[in-house]
């Protein structure tokens, strides 16, 4: 299998064209930017086009654009752009639009800084936006899920008709790895939905306000609905060295890379400790959790924040098994010894408080 | 305190643009006017957007705020409005002011609160490693453009008079004298003013650099009977040199500014005034409730 060698960045922008993206709109922001740089040198090679817009509004209403004549369409940022993209996100969720978007996280609040953070997390799982909406989000941790996972984020997008994000940080956007595209396919989707021209049909309107709150109400039930099949269908982890597990790591993107570091640590020291890296962020992996509440003895979450998906690991878990807290902020990257030692603190050496 | 020096505006915070950056000069300037008018750096607030540009509010010794990508006009006119007695200068690059910052620019000069614009026009973004900004040439090539800009530039000094401005002067970061001499017009005029600077990036603008400003830009200083109270005249002239002049090309000083037609608004600025209720004015308000 051909492996080339590229930046995440890079492998992202190549594994978005080759599942059929023809259109990126966007607009430069470390430490995202070799994304647009990457489809500026590449699309119009390839049949597809692109636009640097004045701002990160003007390109999620591009997208908006794009995304309602049922074309493939991405756009990436960091989270100061993808704030100002909110309202934009709500409109396409409520109009079921189908489109890819990629955060590359830096530092905030704020300006924050350029280092590499998950600080994003509840802005891209919990809404962001105003209504009552979810986006798809997934969080790859390596070059090769830069690619993959943006190939099939346009797949969830199309079969769901639902805005998904990639959500992954400085590191994995900027690092190097080999990666091969050969997995990688276009999947092409009916869209009767689409404005591709109305003659011998009844026109298509894309539209999110309700005239009566009784359509209304309708709406929200049929969003709800929606919701609720993508979170039964869609439930994915890596289980990593889980099965004789008395303890559990639980991490994802550049942080779960570590704490694979820190299993082996550990494992080494004769622990039986595994690693549960949520892929999906949402929606969260709950049903996963479920066949390790009757045996594991304690949850080390580990996040490069203040502590945001480790809320919904207490929910997933019920509060049958003590979670602990290990993180690191502000453009810092927890490190595997600095792990295994909390570790060791608050399930070893008794110290843990919840 | 003693009189004020160009040393009272500098901090001990060194800028980090390469050498050579057009920005060093904007920045002498600013502190070089802000001296000869005889501010002192408590009586200024510097208040820059996103970019290299965007730094510079961190490198002047003064009240400052280093703000949001295209926000700095709002910010500035929120702390005006605050304390009308402080000098308000907004800086920051092209991108920050005539991309995402566009509307607030038109809107600023609409307004016409007293606050003096500064902007840094390198023709590339510098801070994210060279994509065209909305003043690079049609043609232009950036990582973004890799087989050239389909765009057509936007002419700062073309928006700003059709805008209505009442102040508006171009300069050029090697050509200091001129720059401090109209930064220092451009605060005492009572309104909105803007100082476009052609400030080269030395580094991602090999096109737009100090040799091809030097051969292209006309200095209506060196125009013999150039008006500059004639709106028309600058219009004309900024059309015939397609943006690329410097000097003073238009002010009016025959125009109210927004604060000085705020019904109510006190010469006392609301940031000095005292808002103790007297226990008389209290008990009056409360009659109210009774």
């Amino acid at each position: 299998m051909e492996k080339l060698f590229m930046k995440g960045n890079e492998a992202l922008a190549e594994g978005a064209i080759r599942a059929g993206c023809q259109l990126y709109f966007g607009y430069p922001i470390t430490p995202s930017t070799e994304i647009i740089e990457y489809m500026a040198a590449h699309l119009s090679k390839r049949g597809g086009t692109f636009v640097q817009s004045e701002s990160e509004v003007a390109a999620i209403y591009m997208v908006f654009g794009a995304a309602g004549s049922g074309q493939r369409v991405m756009t990436a940022s960091s989270g100061l752009g993808i704030s100002l993209m909110q309202e934009g996100l709500s409109y396409m969720a409520a109009n079921e639009l189908p489109a890819v978007l990629v955060d590359i996280m830096r530092t905030g609040p704020g300006l924050g800084g350029l280092g590499p953070t998950q600080g994003d997390y509840f802005q891209a799982t919990k809404g962001g936006g105003h209504g009552d909406y979810h986006l798809i989000v997934l969080a790859p941790d390596s070059v090769q899920e830069m690619a993959d996972l943006t190939a099939t984020a346009f797949d969830l997008a199309d079969g769901y008709r639902n805005p998904v994000m990639i959500l992954a940080d400085a590191v994995l956007g900027q690092m190097m790895e080999p990666v091969s595209f050969e997995n990688i396919h276009v999947h092409t989707y009916e869209k009767p939905w689409a404005t591709t021209g109305a003659k011998g049909r009844q026109r298509n309107l894309i539209t999110s306000y309700n005239l009566q709150n009784e359509t209304g109400e309708i709406k929200a039930i049929h969003l709800e609905h929606k919701y609720q099949a993508i979170q039964e269908q869609l439930q994915w982890a890596e289980s990593y060295q889980t099965e004789d597990a008395e303890y559990l790591l639980v991490a994802y993107g550049t942080s779960a890379r570590v704490c694979k570091g820190v299993v082996h640590a550990l494992r080494a020291t004769g622990v039986k400790v595994g690693l549960l890296r949520p892929i999906a962020l949402w929606p969260f992996p709950t049903q996963v959790f479920q066949s390790y509440l009757d045996h594991v003895k304690g949850y080390l979450v580990v996040e490069m924040s203040a502590g945001q998906m480790i809320e919904d690991v207490r929910l997933a878990i019920q509060h049958q098994a003590p979670v602990s807290f290990y993180h690191r902020q502000g453009g810092m990257v927890p490190q595997q010894e600095e792990i295994v030692a909390q570790f060791n603190r608050v399930f070893l050496e008794g110290g843990h408080t919840s | 305190m003693a009189t004020v020096t160009v040393k009272d505006f500098r901090n001990d915070v060194r800028p980090n643009w390469c050498p050579g950056c057009g920005d060093f000069s904007v920045q002498a300037s600013i502190q070089r006017a802000l001296a000869s008018l005889g501010k002192q750096p408590h009586e200024v607030a510097v208040i820059s957007g996103i970019g290299c540009s965007g730094r510079i509010s961190g490198y002047i010794n003064a009240y400052g705020f280093h703000g949001v990508h295209g926000r700095a006009l709002p910010v500035a006119q929120g702390l005006k409005l605050a304390n009308r007695d402080l000098t308000v200068i907004a800086a920051g690059g092209d991108g920050d002011g005539f991309a995402i910052g566009l509307n607030h620019f038109m809107h600023s000069v609409r307004r016409n609160m007293d606050v003096t614009y500064i902007v840094m026009d390198n023709h590339i973004y510098g801070l994210t490693k060279g994509q065209h900004s909305p003043t690079s040439a049609h043609g232009f090539t950036a990582k973004t453009t890799p087989t050239g800009n389909i765009e057509n530039a936007v002419v700062p000094a073309q928006l700003a008079l059709g805008a209505g401005i009442d102040f508006l002067a171009q300069g050029f970061s090697s050509d200091v004298n001129q720059l401090v001499s109209l930064i220092e017009q451009a605060i005492q005029h009572k309104g909105f003013s803007l100082v476009n600077v052609f400030s080269p990036c030395v580094t991602y603008n090999k096109v737009n650099t100090y040799d091809f400003f030097r051969e292209n830009i006309v200095n209506l200083d060196n125009l013999d009977g150039y008006d500059s109270t004639s709106r028309v005249e600058a219009m004309k002239t900024v059309i015939e040199t397609e943006g690329l002049c410097t000097g003073l090309i238009y002010r009016n000083d025959n125009r109210q500014d927004f604060e000085d037609q705020i019904p109510g608004y006190l010469t006392t600025p609301i940031a000095q005034q005292n808002l103790q209720l007297s226990p008389e004015i209290f008990a009056e308000n409360l009659k109210e409730f009774a």
